[in-house]
């Protein structure tokens, strides 16, 4: 049992700060626990966690992506664009994802290919696309929308209960194969120690740009999922959407180092960051300090992981 | 590539060329980046090439500059410093808190800079002792001040009326010319350019960075080094921060949004590896340079801002490829000690120099095309015999310092507006008004904005326009103490301004176009809200973020209205959506669950608006009455469903189209100080009051009128 704990340590710390922040409401606020409530929290945090569990991937294979805030709204600009000229909603889809997996590669080549960090080729690729839709769109939203686009037509209580089944089966099976099969195990290991990686006979280069590419998919789908919830797009979404995935991936324990991580750490990350607003709201408490105690608890939690770990390595 | 051994075989033993040692990391393909950049924006315009626009330059680089210089330090180390942005806006509110409780205006800003040390200090602290990585410190931090500053704040109150001296720091010019922070950031790029290059620190910074175990082994005290590179860091950054208070006159909690991002662009494009171990000061310098003449370069020549962002991006990509593929050594980052080898490895394959060349000319040519581009923009609408008369001119113009000497009476009236945002689809619904006018009129029009409200960034763009000599500046400003003085100067120059839609001080500009006052917003907001609730009942409030100092206005008025008006009213939570529909949604959801007994909520943001409605719509509460500020086209189908009861707006598209006209009246003499009344074309006759030109009262759009109206 203890081995069970210090091995989870960050689990079970991040769902007892869960636990803890879900019962805060219990003083004296009505109207938190209801079926509703948390069924809105997870529709509204389902585009996180579908691009934090790709993102968990891209740092686990020792890579970062800070362009997928706008990776998201030019995947959100190009559906609504697909739909409007007609096609038919499930080409829209597959067109969007195809687009997001041109994205995400394209990032992997520049870092896997041309050799620029990370950090700085998305960095450049995040102002490409942003200023793009800028240009491209002059601020205007993407209105007159066909009927079929909010919710694929279906009735909204209908769609949100598709929605999270959809988005949990996806997860659930990305969370498994990452884990489990050795497709998976090979972005661990490239991230670990790239040389090792290459001995034993994965490409690094091939992994870094299919980690990316991964992402972009995964960034695409978050983006279907959140602009089909509105009957327009609007073109100025998805401004410090990174910050919020990697804020949620590392709060979930995820190495940014590489090589260690896991999706279950990263899904309780989102639940966490992803809640605190709305139970803030319950608890009417000002939102002007909203983003410090968000800031804090980010600290506290990478802190007292790294603080756990040594005490754990010493004894 | 070439093998690493192979490499350093062929490098001859001994001292590097002075070459290699000044600039050992292709800073020099910056170089050459920036002649491409001054001798095609020299032709694109001829103000470009002057002292004055170098000087306006080296003015708006200082802060940047100053956060780049800090970071080069912490990246040499290896590490990086995400929260140098945030840093500023947490010691500007320090900076203004701590002068409005008495304290001496120099002894707070050096509070300011001691707190951004110790800032610093903290970082240092988590990232060397408890070994927590920097990237994550440094995120966690950077929502950690910005959320302080907030909070400490209220996100709204701004502090404003410093004395005189503070602000000279940051807006006036030694004898006349040459710009105080200019001074202040040269005398300290030269004292940490000896610290990092000549210095033993310096060094150790490096090898720390090359490989901190080595350095463990070689003596460098590892921790404290590091330390001293992040507090080194935090300082710049809070010393940045006092200088933007001072440069924009106000201090405020959004200061420095977003700035770390240019930063760090800076100093990886002036040759620093994020990696560490590699990095000079100078190229930082070159790198800060290319970035902001790019920027300055495309503002004088009229281009919109996000043409600069696009280049900045490709400008990223094309100069770290090329300087990546000239070394052998990174051309294989993943082994960390072969960056270790000299860093004078400055061999060259006849292949490799082919490729630099190809580079260059590849980046000149992209220059040469935006060019090429945005000379045929400018002058598109003109006639050839206006052109030819331009080009005329030009050579004339080279040079003179006065805007009025430049303007020969050929030339087409150039009016520039500026929005406050420009993705926001309220201005944008406003563009459509002004490209109307201007095509009536015949005159050109630039229009330019930060995406997101942004005092600093306004006042860049209108810095621009003073330097290309526009005829008319129009703003919408963003802070009015922060656009006022740069609105003074322009008038100083000979430019006629006005301001419209979000006032400036009344001293720096002719007419206000008037399309609503605050108070007349607030009010009828609130008689709205009132009314839908039946007098009697809780309201919540939706705004865009809670520093954004119209919307603070408005909720001013709506507040006092209610008070004096509506005494049954009681005013249940004020949530900010960020200017983010996703967000407004969330909030109003949370709004009716977490306040069960509201009965009206009151949206101040075009996009939260529809984001109110959808929420309302999804938990199918017809029970609460929602109103508020936006554009008709985007609420129109809610208003249908009754979801939306009202909208509170005026004639945007005519705001647009009135401001270009008076802009064009004010420019040929026919709008003069004393008018009573101003005939506006499509319009009619308007009434002037005093120094301001009435648009009309604020509209009230409702299910009944709403399809009348097409924006």
């Amino acid at each position: 049992m203890t081995s069970l704990l210090r091995r989870h340590s960050r689990e079970a710390a991040l769902l007892s700060a869960i636990a803890a922040l879900f019962l805060l409401p219990l003083f004296g606020v009505n109207g938190f626990y209801a079926v509703s409530t948390f069924r809105s929290l997870a529709i509204d945090n389902l585009p996180v966690l579908l691009a934090a569990a790709g993102m968990t991937l891209v740092i686990v294979a020792g890579q970062i992506d800070i362009s997928i805030g706008s990776q998201f709204v030019v995947g959100g600009i190009a559906a609504g664009l697909l739909a409007k000229s007609g096609l038919p909603m499930p080409f829209v889809v597959l067109a969007t994802i195809a687009l997001g997996a041109v994205l995400g590669a394209l990032n992997g080549l520049l870092v896997a290919a041309a050799r620029i960090p990370a950090i700085i080729a998305t960095l450049a690729t995040m102002v490409l696309l942003r200023n793009g839709v800028l240009r491209a769109t002059g601020g205007d939203w993407i209105q007159n929308l066909p009927a079929g686009f909010q919710w694929f037509g279906l009735p909204s209580g209908v769609a949100q209960v598709a929605y999270l089944a959809a988005a949990a089966a996806l997860f659930g099976a990305f969370a498994w194969a990452m884990r489990n099969t050795s497709a998976g195990r090979a972005f661990y290991a490239v991230g670990c120690d790239h040389e090792a990686a290459r001995r034993i006979g994965l490409n690094p280069s091939r992994q870094v740009v299919a980690a990316f590419a991964v992402l972009g998919v995964a960034t695409a789908v978050a983006a279907l999922l959140n602009f089909t919830r509105y009957p327009t797009i609007e073109t100025n979404a998805g401004l410090g959407f990174e910050l919020k995935v990697i804020a949620a991936v590392v709060v979930g324990g995820t190495a940014i180092t590489g090589g260690r991580g896991s999706p279950i750490g990263t899904l309780l990350g989102v639940i966490l960051l992803g809640s605190i607003g709305t139970v803030f709201t319950f608890l009417h408490v000002n939102p002007a300090w909203e983003k410090a105690i968000q800031g804090a608890i980010l600290l506290v939690a990478v802190v007292a992981d790294t603080a756990f770990r040594k005490e754990s390595a010493r004894g | 590539m070439v093998d690493k051994t192979s490499a350093s075989a062929a490098t001859p033993p001994g001292r590097p060329s002075a070459f290699a040692r000044w600039l050992p990391n292709a800073e020099w393909v910056l170089l050459l980046v920036l002649l491409a950049e001054a001798v095609g924006f020299g032709l694109a315009h001829p103000r470009f090439l002057t002292l004055d626009n170098g000087f306006e330059i080296a003015r708006l680089a200082a802060e940047v500059g100053l956060l780049a210089f800090g970071l080069t330090f912490v990246i040499k180390t290896g590490g990086i410093d995400l929260s140098v942005g945030s840093m500023m806006g947490l010691t500007a509110v320090t900076l203004g808190g701590a002068w409005s409780l008495g304290l001496p205006i120099w002894l707070a800003a050096l509070l300011a800079v001691a707190l951004g040390g110790a800032g610093g200090a903290l970082h240092g602290l988590l990232i060397t002792r408890l070994r927590v990585p920097p990237l994550i410190v440094t995120l966690g931090t950077f929502s950690l001040y910005r959320g302080l500053a907030e909070a400490l704040t209220g996100g709204s109150v701004s502090y404003t009326g410093f004395p005189a001296s503070f602000l000279a720091l940051g807006q006036s010019y030694l004898a006349g010319w040459l710009p105080v922070q200019l001074v202040v950031v040269g005398l300290l790029f030269m004292l940490l350019w000896v610290l990092l290059q000549r210095t033993v620190f310096g060094r150790e910074l490096g090898v720390i960075g090359h490989n901190p175990g080595g350095a463990r082994f070689a003596g460098v005290s590892v921790a404290s080094v590091t330390t001293r590179a992040y507090v080194l860091c935090g300082a710049c950054a809070a010393l940045a921060g006092v200088i933007y208070v001072s440069r924009i006159g106000q201090a405020k909690a959004d200061a420095g949004l977003g700035y770390e991002l240019t930063a760090i662009a800076a100093v990886v494009l002036g040759g620093t590896s994020i990696n560490g171990g590699r990095g000079t000061l100078h190229g930082t310098l070159l790198g800060l340079l290319c970035l902001i003449v790019l920027q300055n370069g495309l503002r004088l020549a009229g281009q919109p801002s996000e043409i600069a962002g696009l280049l900045t991006g490709a400008v990223l990509i094309v100069a770290i490829t090329a300087s990546r593929f000239l070394f052998q050594s990174s051309a294989r980052p993943a082994a960390a000690d072969e960056s270790l080898s000299n860093p004078d490895e400055l061999t060259m394959k006849n292949s490799q120099l082919a490729l630099l060349i190809a580079a260059i000319l590849g980046g000149a040519a992209l220059i040469a095309v935006s060019n090429v581009f945005l000379a045929r923009s400018v002058t598109e609408a003109g006639s050839a015999a206006v052109q030819s008369a331009r080009s005329a001119s030009l050579p004339a113009s080279a040079g003179a310092t006065s805007v009025a000497a430049a303007k020969p009476p050929a030339v087409r009236t150039v009016v520039a507006l500026t929005p406050k945002a420009k993705a926001d689809p309220y201005f944008v619904s406003c563009k459509q008004g002004a490209d109307a006018a201007a095509a009536e009129l015949g005159v050109d029009l630039l229009w330019d904005a930060p995406t997101d409200p942004d005092p600093a960034k306004q006042t860049e763009i209108v810095e621009a326009w003073i330097t290309r000599g526009v005829d008319v500046i129009a703003a919408s400003c963003a802070s009015p103490e922060a656009l006022s003085s740069v609105l003074r100067k322009a008038q100083e120059r000979g430019i006629k301004v006005i301001s419209w839609d979000a006032d400036a001080k009344s001293d720096a500009r002719g007419f206000f176009v008037n399309q609503a006052t605050a108070e007349g917003i607030g009010s009828t907001l609130a008689d709205e809200g009132a009314r839908l609730a039946g007098g009697k009942g809780r309201y919540a409030i939706i705004t865009a973020s809670l520093t954004d100092s119209n919307q603070n206005e408005w909720i001013k008025f709506i507040k006092a209205r209610m008070a004096a008006a509506y005494p049954g009213m009681e005013l249940a939570a004020v949530q900010p959506s960020d200017g983010q529909r996703d967000k407004a949604m969330t909030e109003a959801r949370n709004i009716v669950r977490a306040y069960p007994d509201v009965k009206v909520i009151i949206a101040v943001a075009a996009p939260a608006v529809p984001g109110a409605a959808e929420a309302l719509k999804q938990e199918n509460r017809r029970d609460v009455k929602l109103t508020g500020l936006s554009v008709p086209s985007l609420c129109k189908s809610y208003v249908h469903d009754d979801w939306i009861q009202s909208i509170v707006l005026w004639n945007t598209q005519d705001l647009g189209y009135l401001t270009v006209r008076a802009s064009a009246a004010v420019q040929d003499g026919t709008l003069k100080p004393g008018a009573t009344s101003f005939s506006a074309g499509r319009l009619g006759s308007l009434k002037v009051e005093g120094d301001q030109i009435l648009l009309g009262k604020p509209f009230i759009f409702n299910a009944a009128n709403i399809d009348g109206f097409n924006f």
